[in-house]
Formats: structure tokens, C-alpha cells, sequence
């Protein structure tokens, strides 16, 4: 039987958490931006190389300029976060330190992967400026419009939920 | 009475399904969604698979607002209650808000969108920014960077001048000295570019003879138009005043500017420089200045963007060689002092600048006229000495040739800051020459060390030599008991003018 894990997308609107979805499970991207509102729910079901199937449930939630604004509702039974914020705009990460606090003192026991979505706006010079934020909290710089890292962030996530 | 419309037009939303505890559907009522009996609850949308969690937390109440759900490829927005029961009979009611929630859905996409784009815009604002301050930074140090090397080959090539030279040779030099004062002018004018950019160039105001100055501009330029020759016609009305106050140095800029051209661009006939009196009111006087030359003339399409550099000056359209950069330069500053300026011209023909010029009227009178010139003539006598603190060698010999030519002046040179202290302590140094890019010594705090000796010091006129030309900079350097500031790249004369005030303050 295959085991089913939550992952839940967190992060400012317009950073790019529903792209990032779309690429991971439909292998598609588009320049146009529709704004999610409330959850969308999709599915995808991979094998991790120790040879398990695991499906992913993963819920694609509305933006918010503030975490603690989410409806706790949406954070039920939740197995693992995708924090995401946009390289190219440094208000979806000026408050990087307090909204990965929110979740590690609300949710201890889960994992979170941090990633830097859009890594194709920005070049190595930007990175390097605003490393102080960046280096202690991300895992992952990601491009949903290039594919770049997605599948390798999704899958790492799943393997830790095992 | 109510019951006949209810039956009517009362359109239910709610759908209320019964499940088991492995999520199989018991019993449905309205059909709004298709899940049907029998169904496996978490099969007919991934959302449901939140309920394997729930369904054994009993006698609770979960609520979820705004979920979209998709079936059979159709979307739906819902709020959804969730009540699991001891008796195996689960209780989901799904109400259909999509009506609502798509409503909602265009309000948030017109708020995100403009608060994105005003983000994105302010980040684009702050990127130019910093690029036209790095690119305005840069050009003050490259023509700060020039100083020292210009200033050398000015005053040497002076120096050759005077020594004797064969007419070939003499030649040669008039071309270097040529070259030097244009190379100095394009510096001028780079720099000037880059402080009105930057909003650092500031006027004076100041009271000076107009008079003066303008017979000075047109004698020079006789010469030269002479020297081409053409004639030169010099017409001033009776009426200008003598004394205005306003900048005399923009003002300068503004006639060599305009009369430079006019000499480039003529090759017979003549030039005329002709400045009348608009109107005097109260406190100001308004002038008329025509330049017209007999030269090749501009032509239509060139007229119109004559005085536009600026915004060329960032597109790759080259910059007009005739031109330069001298009549965007002319334009801003005609506009900073409440003038305007025009032109009018003729290809073969000729062309004629025409503008007119608001300085504020002086109350100088005649006497205080005549002290200022005494002053001026008061000329310097006996021996003195000079201490002079710089490390670039060009401008040490510089200084040494053209103090020396005078034989007015003993000059003692060091190069390195913390040599000067011992160099004063009880040696006779009338004044003191410090540039400003003495290695690890700021001028200011070369400055601030002496001064900071017994009382003897504290008057002693420190000048400084300074690579730094803006105004902000001359200010914090007289601000800081430094007594005056000579800007490389300077000549004989600005050398001479410099110190000879603080010379005469200081023997008298
Ligand atoms: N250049 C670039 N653009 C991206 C990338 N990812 C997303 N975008 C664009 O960013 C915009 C927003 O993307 P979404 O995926 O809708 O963002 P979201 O985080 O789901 O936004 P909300 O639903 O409002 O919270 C869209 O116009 C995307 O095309 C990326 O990697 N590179
Ligand atoms: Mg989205």
C-alpha cells in the first residue's frame, strides 16, 4: 500500500507556490499569474529510491504577507512544509527569520524545506548580497519557469517524510 | 404565504453526505457534487484524504472555508463541515460558494497584481538609481584622477614657452598648450554634467564688476578671431551696470561656450558678441546677449535638439563633435539663473544665439569700487616661505618652477604627512600648501594637527591643493581651518591668486 504525506506551500502571494506545483506534477509553466484563493489540492504519487511509492497530497495555499494570517484549518495533519519565497523581490523574504520561527515554535516535529523561487530573474552578484538571510535558512534556489531543482526539492522532502 | 415562492426560487447549496469510518459514502442527499453511494470518499478528490486523519477524532467539529474542488473537470469553491461520530455514521456537509468565492477571487487578483507591480516598480527605480549614482560617482574620480597629470603639462608647457625655442618649437608647444586647455575644458565639462545630474551644481552669489568681465571675454576672443581672421565686433549699451551680482564663473561659461562655437564654426566674415539692457526693476536687471557669427550655420533637423545633450547623452547617438557637450551645459545653467536662450540660423549663412540673463542689481558704489581695485593692485613684497606638503613629484616641481619664476618665494617640500609638524615647530613658514591626497593623511586632519599647536599656528594660512572640486567639498575644507582651496588643474595665475591674499593678510 502506498502511504499518503501532506505537503503544504506556504509563502507571500505572487512568489510562485502554485507554479512550482504546476511544474512539479504537470511538467507545465505559464507567465500569467492567477491568484489563488482559500486551497487547491493536487496529487502526484513517486517512488523514492529506496523503491517505496509515496503520494503526495499537496496543498497549494492562497499567499499571505504573513503567516500567522494562514487558517489554521489548512494545517491539519500536515506532514511537511514548502516555505517559498521570490529571489527577485525582497519583501516575500525580509521577514524570512519570523515566519520560520512561527512554524518551528507551532510545528516542531515538521519538516520545512526553504527555497528561493524565480533563481532565473536573478545572477551569483544578487545571491551573494543578500547571503546573510539567505544562507542560514535555504535549501533549495528553485526556477518553476526552468524546472531547475523542483524535483529534486519535492523528492528530498519525501524522503524525509519516510 | 412564504411557501409557494420558497418552492419557487429557494435554490439549495448545501450537500450533506453520511460516511463510514474508511470513507464510504452511506448516504447523499442533493446531488450537487458527484459522489455518489458506495464511493470511497477520498477517491473522489484528493482532499479527502485529510478526513483518514479525522475520522477517528470523535464528537469534534472541523471547518474549512474556500477549498477548490474539481469534478468530472468542473471547478467549485466550497465551505465544508466535518462532524465524525461514534456510530460509524460521519457527517460531511459541503456547501457551493463558488458564485462568492470567484468574486472574491477577482478582487484579490486586482490587489495582488498592484501591489506587485508597485513593488517590482520601486525596485526598478532603486536599481536606475544606483546606477546613475555609481555612474556619476565614476566620473568625479576619472576627472579628479586627471587633475594631477593636466595641471603638469599646463604649467610646463608655459614654462617652455617662456625658455627659448626655436618658431618650430614654439609651434609645437601653441599646439600642446591648445590641446591641454581643451582636454581641461572636457574635464570641466564632464564634471559639470555629472553635478547637474547629481543635483550638486550649485550658483553662487556674488557681487562682481560685469563691465570688466565682459571686455575681458570680448578682448580675448578678437584676439582669437583675429588670429583666424575674422572680424570681431564687440557692442555693449551704455546703460549696463557696472557691478551685478550673480555667478560671474557660469556667466563666463556661458559667453566662452557660445563664443567658442561661433569661432569653430567660422571660417571668414565676422563674429558679434552685442549685450543691451532688457528692463531694470527694483532689484534686477534683465540682459540681452546676441552672439551671431557669419559661419557654416546648423541645420533644421540639428536645430531642435541642439541644446538636448542630456538625454543623448544616455542613448548611443554620438555626441556632435562642433557641440560638445558645452550648449546642454549653457541651456541648464541659462535655465538655473531665470534666463532662456534661443537660436536662429541659416545654413552658409551663419548662426545667432540670442538670451537673456536676470542678475540682481548691486549697491556698490564708487569708492568701495576703488578700494577693491587698490586691494587688487597691492602687490606682494619681499621673501616668503612656503611649505609645501605633496607626494605626487610632477606637481612638487610644478609648484617649485612656477613660485620659483617669480622669485618672490623659499620652498621647502616634504612628502609625507607626519613630516609636517617637525617642519613648522620653530622655522619660519609664512604659509602652507597641503594637498589633499597626501597618503594616509586627510588634509582636513593635517590641517586640524597644526592648528592644534601653540597659538603662533593657529594664523598661519594653510591652502589646499585639492583634486576635489565640488562644492560641498571646498566648503567642509574651509570649515575645517583650512584658509583656502586652489582646484587642480591650476595655472600660474590661479596659483599666484590663491596665496597672494593670505600673504598679504599675514605680513600686515
Ligand atoms: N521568471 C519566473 N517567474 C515565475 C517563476 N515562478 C512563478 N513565476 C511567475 O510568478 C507569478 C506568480 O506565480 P504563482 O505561481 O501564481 O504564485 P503564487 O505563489 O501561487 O501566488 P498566490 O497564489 O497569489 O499566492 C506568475 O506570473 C508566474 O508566471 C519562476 O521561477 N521564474
Ligand atoms: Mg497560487
Amino acid at each position: 500500500m502506498t502511504v499518503s504525506k501532506k505537503i503544504v506551500l506556504i509563502g507571500h502571494f505572487g512568489v510562485g507556490k502554485t507554479s512550482l506545483i504546476r511544474r512539479f506534477v504537470e511538467n507545465t509553466f505559464s507567465e500569467d499569474y492567477k491568484v489563488t484563493i482559500g486551497v487547491h489540492i493536487s496529487k502526484k504519487t513517486i517512488t523514492i529510491p529506496e523503491g517505496e511509492q509515496i503520494s503526495l497530497i499537496i496543498w497549494d495555499l492562497e499567499g499571505q504577507d504573513d503567516i500567522k494570517k494562514t487558517r489554521p484549518s489548512y494545517l491539519l495533519g500536515t506532514n511537511g512544509f514548502i516555505y517559498v519565497f521570490d529571489l527577485s523581490r525582497p519583501v516575500t523574504f525580509q521577514d524570512l527569520n519570523s515566519e520560520l520561527s512561527f512554524l518551528k515554535e507551532n510545528y516542531p516535529k515538521i519538516p520545512v524545506k526553504v527555497v528561493g523561487n524565480k533563481m532565473d530573474l536573478v545572477n551569483k552578484i544578487y545571491l551573494k548580497e543578500h547571503q546573510t538571510i539567505f544562507e542560514p535558512h535555504v535549501d533549495y534556489f528553485v526556477s518553476a519557469k526552468t524546472g531547475s531543482k523542483v524535483e529534486k526539492l519535492f523528492s528530498k522532502l519525501a524522503e524525509d517524510l519516510i | 404565504m412564504l411557501k409557494p415562492y420558497l418552492e419557487k426560487y429557494h435554490t439549495n447549496n448545501f450537500q450533506y453526505i453520511l460516511v463510514d469510518d474508511s470513507g464510504c459514502v452511506l448516504e447523499v442527499d442533493n446531488p450537487i457534487f458527484p459522489i455518489k453511494v458506495n464511493d470511497k470518499i477520498q477517491d473522489t478528490h484528493p482532499f479527502f484524504e485529510i478526513l483518514n486523519n479525522l475520522i477517528l477524532i470523535k464528537n469534534e467539529c472541523f471547518e474549512f472555508t474556500c477549498i477548490n474542488l474539481e469534478f468530472n473537470g468542473k471547478p467549485y469553491v466550497v465551505d465544508l463541515t466535518f462532524r465524525p461520530q461514534n456510530n460509524q455514521e460521519n457527517l460531511l456537509i459541503i456547501e457551493n460558494l463558488t458564485k462568492h468565492y470567484n468574486n472574491y477571487q477577482l478582487t484579490a487578483q486586482t490587489r495582488n497584481e498592484s501591489i506587485i507591480n508597485s513593488q517590482i516598480l520601486v525596485l526598478k527605480n532603486e536599481y536606475l538609481q544606483e546606477k546613475e549614482t555609481f555612474k556619476n560617482n565614476f566620473i568625479a574620480n576619472f576627472s579628479h584622477q586627471l587633475r594631477n597629470p593636466i595641471t603638469a603639462s599646463i604649467i610646463f608647457s608655459d614654462l617652455l614657452n617662456n625658455s627659448d625655442l626655436s618658431t618650430e618649437q614654439k609651434n609645437y608647444i601653441n599646439i600642446i598648450q591648445s590641446a591641454n586647455k581643451d582636454l581641461k575644458n572636457r574635464i570641466e565639462d564632464i564634471l559639470d554634467i555629472s553635478k547637474i545630474e547629481s543635483g550638486k551644481l550649485i550658483l553662487v552669489d556674488k557681487v562682481f564688476n560685469l563691465k570688466e568681465l565682459l571686455n575681458e571675454v570680448a578682448i580675448m576672443y578678437e584676439y582669437m578671431a583675429n588670429k583666424k581672421g575674422i572680424d570681431f565686433n564687440f557692442k555693449i549699451a551704455e546703460n549696463i551696470p557696472e557691478f551685478v551680482e550673480g555667478d560671474q564663473y557660469r556667466l563666463k561659461q556661458i559667453l566662452n561656450n557660445l563664443l567658442n562655437n561661433a569661432i569653430n564654426n567660422t571660417t571668414k566674415g565676422s563674429i558679434t558678441l552685442d549685450i543691451s539692457l532688457n528692463y531694470k526693476r527694483a532689484k534686477k536687471v534683465n540682459l540681452h546677449f546676441e552672439i551671431t557669427d557669419t559661419g557654416c550655420g546648423i541645420n533644421k533637423e540639428h536645430l531642435e535638439t541642439i541644446f538636448n545633450r542630456f538625454t543623448n547623452l544616455e542613448s548611443d547617438v554620438k555626441i556632435d563633435r562642433g557641440f560638445g557637450l558645452g550648449l546642454s551645459i549653457v541651456k541648464y545653467l541659462i535655465t538655473e539663473m531665470d534666463g532662456n536662450i534661443k537660436v536662429e540660423s541659416e545654413i552658409d549663412k551663419g548662426s545667432k544665439f540670442i538670451c537673456n540673463l536676470s542678475f540682481k542689481t548691486s549697491n556698490y558704489n564708487q569708492s568701495q569700487k576703488e578700494e577693491l581695485l587698490n586691494k587688487q593692485l597691492l602687490k606682494l613684497e619681499g621673501r616668503y616661505n612656503v611649505l609645501l606638503v605633496e607626494d605626487s613629484e610632477l606637481i612638487q616641481l610644478t609648484i617649485l618652477k612656477t613660485l620659483a619664476s617669480t622669485g618672490l618665494f623659499y620652498v621647502n617640500i616634504i612628502n609625507k604627512g607626519e613630516e609636517l609638524i617637525p617642519n613648522i615647530i620653530d622655522k619660519k613658514v609664512d604659509i602652507i600648501l597641503l594637498s589633499n591626497t597626501i597618503e594616509g593623511f586627510s588634509a582636513i586632519d593635517l590641517a586640524a594637527s597644526v592648528r592644534n599647536l601653540s597659538k603662533e599656528y593657529k594664523k598661519t594660512p594653510i591652502i589646499v591643493l585639492s583634486t576635489q572640486a565640488y562644492k560641498e567639498d571646498i566648503k567642509r575644507f574651509k570649515q575645517n581651518g583650512i584658509n583656502n582651496v586652489i582646484i587642480k588643474p591650476f595655472d600660474k595665475k590661479n596659483l599666484l591668486e590663491g596665496i597672494q591674499k593670505y600673504l598679504k593678510k599675514s605680513t600686515d
